[in-house]
């Protein structure tokens, strides 16, 4: 469970979240709103990149702001990227291996297991020692998707996932999400912009609007809310 | 006694101010530290030197340093600089180094190390203020720190050119597709950042030593003051720079570190760097 | 799913596309390996001595400009503070021997780890900052050394802390390396390894935390790598690759001279470096022979010294506008080429 307070973040007067406050329970949890709504700086507030003025959040009884970026991740906290972050001139073994690196994962033998399985779930066992600049943009992203699922992740945040994939990959893309809770035993967030993947993914979903909670619930009734609908207009029209 | 040391060490302040001013002015408006800005000066100082002692008179002198570093300065900012326009702050700096190296390879070419000393009118100048004598170059540089510093700084906020330049300063790539004309604005900072050069080349090899290699390294000090002034603040380098130069200069007076002193740079930059970090936790490399 | 290419030149990268990431002996590995194995085997007794003792110098820069690529062409970081490093090196073995008259390696490796010390120390008020402010102060931290080193001088032999005595005592030779032939054998293996330990850097922990930083720190740290232990990690090898540098200068000369090391020296062979080509170790002994060759080369055939200056600032101009991988980069791409005629590809 993440339990999510009063988080506000202001950039030079620019209030980017107002007093956030929610409880996050499901498996795939969806974050939703317009441009500019702050669903990027919530995320960058769970990865430390971004000090909110007040605020807390608790994640499965642990103070997540209480530690250091780095030691985030060493707990559990997975992050993926707008653009995709995939190092060209490491294998992708060796992109996969670095997020081992800093866990205590006990031996050797253990950490290969575990590459092994995160790239056989996104089905690129075979491309292990490719290097990256080898790859095309799904690839890449099923790369960085990878990385987040080795060494027992807790939570998983992946900000537009499917941007820039053709239709039989954001597919692909979605059953890899749904596999998450159950193969790894990780809780994900998801951002995006496409309301088909997050009706298909999310079992709950957060309406951002302005860095405010516009609306929060089942995701099919926040898809049917009228207030959900307005913030929105414009971008209905695009998918 | 200690009258002495302050007034040398404001006056070696002030150059040191004035052109950190000269860099930040530049960076602000190109994103480029210019690391040969001392070189500039010292080919400019150099010339004046070797005009001088071939007989011409002294305003020539002054002419043919402030041009040809002025030139050098635009030259660089016209044909060298805008192939590296889109590159990180770093390597445009880098880039500066290349200059720096190839005119302090000709300024030693033709001026081998050696002593010297560079005559300014304004040496015979001078006058008494409570019991220091004070020269005329002193007080001309100090003069012209505090005038240029505060003529800039209305410059950058009050003239049409200096607005534009601000607005370099803050999205490069932004303005140009908003129609300021980048270039043209680019080589008025070229030109200022030039002639600054030229002018505390000057005042520093009279005050100091015309020697290319001192002179290419007052570039030290000045980014010291630079960093003081975080990069972005007129008045802080202007404060930076003349404590580095009383630090140094005051310096002379404690026996020990004496032989030492021009370490203060250093050490005045990386105390503030210290402190001006202290609660960041990463930077963002290629976008900061 | 179709497999589709995406184009990465290596103009929108500064890196080059492949690099030399497979283990342990691929072909360029054996072709070092090689190269220094002639170079050990037959060169030394062709040189005359002057040249033996350029090659000397021009193997302990090479040495050195691996420091450099450490930081450049793994992290991304510029260090202008790499000679003086060197400086500090040669500065605490002297010390060492003259306090202590232990064996030469004992003391190279007591100068290594103190100038890896210094080095980090230097880099540290900038490890959070733009990677302009890290190369400024790396620039005002070798211009300090200069002072610093002008006035205390190297020791030769003296007491106090300083070591300074009238008439120099030269510390002598390693047991290897008594002759100058066998001195420049001693260097060639002495580079090989340092060469080797930052390959093995590379291919482990801190190189993949390196590449990550390199890409993006945030990235990094989203993959819970501590960016800034892993920077000063690696300021920390480049010092301690610049004071073995210093400790075989200062065994190849017996003194050391404040006039080696100035703040220019340093921007020197960073730019050299640069263009030399920072990311193959060809390129980093290309670094040496330009360093310390050419323009011993350039005063035979009657050359100034000071415009091999202009020369090469022009070269880093052009290396970091046009070539970003240096002369070697050039080289080997121009080879790749030339083998992909061959055989029709």
């Amino acid at each position: 469970m993440i339990a999510i307070r009063d988080v506000s973040v202001s950039f030079g007067g620019v209030l980017a979240l107002n007093n956030l406050t929610v409880n996050l329970a499901d498996s795939v949890v969806g974050i939703i709103g317009p441009n500019g709504a702050g669903k990027t700086t919530l995320l960058n507030v769970f990865s430390g990149f971004v000090t909110p003025a007040c605020g807390s959040i608790r994640a499965f009884d642990t103070d997540l702001l209480a530690m250091r970026p780095h030691q985030r991740a060493r707990w559990g906290l997975r992050r993926s990227f707008q653009t995709e972050q995939v190092v060209d001139d490491l294998s992708v073994a060796d992109n996969v291996r670095a997020m081992l690196d800093s866990l205590p994962v006990t031996s050797r033998s253990e950490r290969e297991r575990q590459i092994e399985k995160a790239l056989t779930y996104v089905q690129l066992e075979g491309k292990a020692d490719e290097l990256g600049s080898a790859l095309n943009t799904y690839q890449r992203r099923m790369v960085e998707l990878a990385k987040t699922l080795v060494g027992s992740p807790r939570i998983v945040l992946l900000d537009e996932p499917g941007a820039g994939l053709r239709e039989e990959e954001v597919d692909a893309l979605r059953q890899t999400i749904l596999g998450i809770g159950e193969q790894f035993g990780a809780m994900t967030l998801l951002i995006d912009h496409d309301v088909e993947m997050i009706a298909a993914t999310c079992i709950s979903t957060v309406v951002l609007d302005f860095g405010e909670l516009l609306a929060f619930g089942p995701t099919a009734e926040i898809l049917k809310d009228d207030r959900v609908k307005a913030a929105y207009l414009g971008i209905e029209e695009a998918e | 006694m200690y009258g002495v040391f302050l007034v040398a060490g404001l006056a070696l302040g002030a150059i040191y101010a004035l052109s950190g001013v000269g860099l930040v002015v530049l960076y602000r408006s190109t994103g480029v530290l210019n690391i040969a800005y001392g070189a500039i000066g010292a080919l400019g100082a150099m010339l004046a030197w070797q005009l001088e002692q071939m007989q011409y008179p002294e305003p020539v002198a002054w002419v043919a340093a402030l041009l040809v570093a002025t030139l050098l300065s635009v030259a660089y900012g016209r044909l060298v600089a805008p192939y590296l326009s889109y590159r990180e702050p770093v390597v445009k700096a880098v880039a500066t180094l290349g200059f720096a190296l190839m005119i302090l390879g000709t300024a030693n070419y033709f001026w081998v190390e050696a002593p010297r000393r560079l005559y300014l009118f304004t040496d015979t100048m001078g006058f008494e203020l409570l019991d220091v004598h004070i020269t005329g170059t002193r007080a001309l540089v100090l003069v012209a720190t505090l005038a240029t510093t505060f003529g800039i700084a209305v410059f950058l906020k009050h003239t049409r050119i200096g607005l534009l330049m601000q607005a370099l300063a803050n999205k490069r790539e932004l303005s140009s597709v908003l129609g300021v004309p980048v270039i043209r604005i680019e080589t008025y900072a070229w030109l200022i950042s030039g002639f600054l050069a030229g002018f505390t080349g000057l005042m520093f090899g009279d005050l100091v030593r015309p020697n290319p290699g001192a002179l290419t390294f007052l570039v030290i000090p000045a980014i010291a003051a630079a960093i003081v002034g975080r990069l972005e603040s007129l008045p802080m380098t202007l404060a930076g720079g003349l404590i580095i130069g009383v630090v140094e200069s005051m310096s002379t007076l404690i026996k020990p570190i004496a032989p030492y002193r021009s370490i203060a740079p250093f050490v005045v930059a990386a105390i503030l760097l210290l402190w001006l970090q202290r609660n960041r936790k990463l930077t963002f490399s290629g976008h900061d | 799913m179709t497999e589709e290419k995406i184009a990465v030149t290596s103009e929108s990268t500064a890196l080059p596309r492949k690099s030399f990431a497979t283990f342990p002996v691929t072909r360029p590995t054996l072709a070092l390996l090689l190269s220094v194995a002639a170079l050990i085997l037959i060169v030394p007794p062709l040189l005359d001595a002057l040249y033996l003792r350029v090659f000397i110098s021009s193997v302990i820069f090479t040495i050195a400009a691996t420091g450099i690529a450490v930081l450049y062409a793994r992290l991304g970081l510029v260090s202008l503070a790499q000679v003086a490093l060197v400086g500090v090196g040669g500065w605490v073995t002297l010390r060492m021997w003259h306090a202590t008259g232990l064996p030469f390696e004992v003391n190279m490796l007591t100068g290594a780890m103190i100038s890896g010390v210094v080095g980090m120390l230097i880099g540290l008020p900038a490890l959070r900052m733009r990677g302009l402010f890290l190369a400024l102060i790396t620039l005002m931290g070798a211009a300090g050394f200069q002072i610093l080193v002008t006035g205390t001088q190297f020791p030769n032999g003296g007491e106090g802390v300083l070591g300074i005595a009238v008439t120099s005592i030269f510390m002598p030779r390693p047991v290897l390396g008594e002759s100058d032939e066998a001195m420049l054998r001693y260097v060639c293996v002495v580079a090989v390894l340092c060469v080797l330990f930052v390959e093995l850097n590379r291919r482990t922990r801190p190189g993949r935390a390196w590449a990550l930083i390199r890409k993006s720190e945030a990235c990094a740290m989203a993959s819970g790598v501590n960016v800034a232990f892993y920077k000063a990690w690696g300021f920390a090898l480049a010092g301690f690759i610049a004071g073995i540098a210093g400790a075989l200068l200062a065994a190849t000369l017996g003194v050391l001279d404040a006039t080696t090391f100035p703040a220019s020296e340093s921007i020197l062979l960073f730019a050299l470096t640069v263009v030399g080509g920072a990311y193959n170790w060809l390129g980093l002994v290309l670094t040496g022979l330009l360093f310390r060759a050419a323009p011993a080369l350039l005063n035979d055939i009657g050359v100034n010294g000071h415009l091999a200056y202009v020369i090469f600032g022009a070269g880093l101009l052009h290396a970091l506008i046009t070539a970003p991988t240096g002369i070697a980069g050039q080289i080997l791409e121009g080879l790749k080429q030339l083998t992909k005629r061959r055989v029709g590809r």
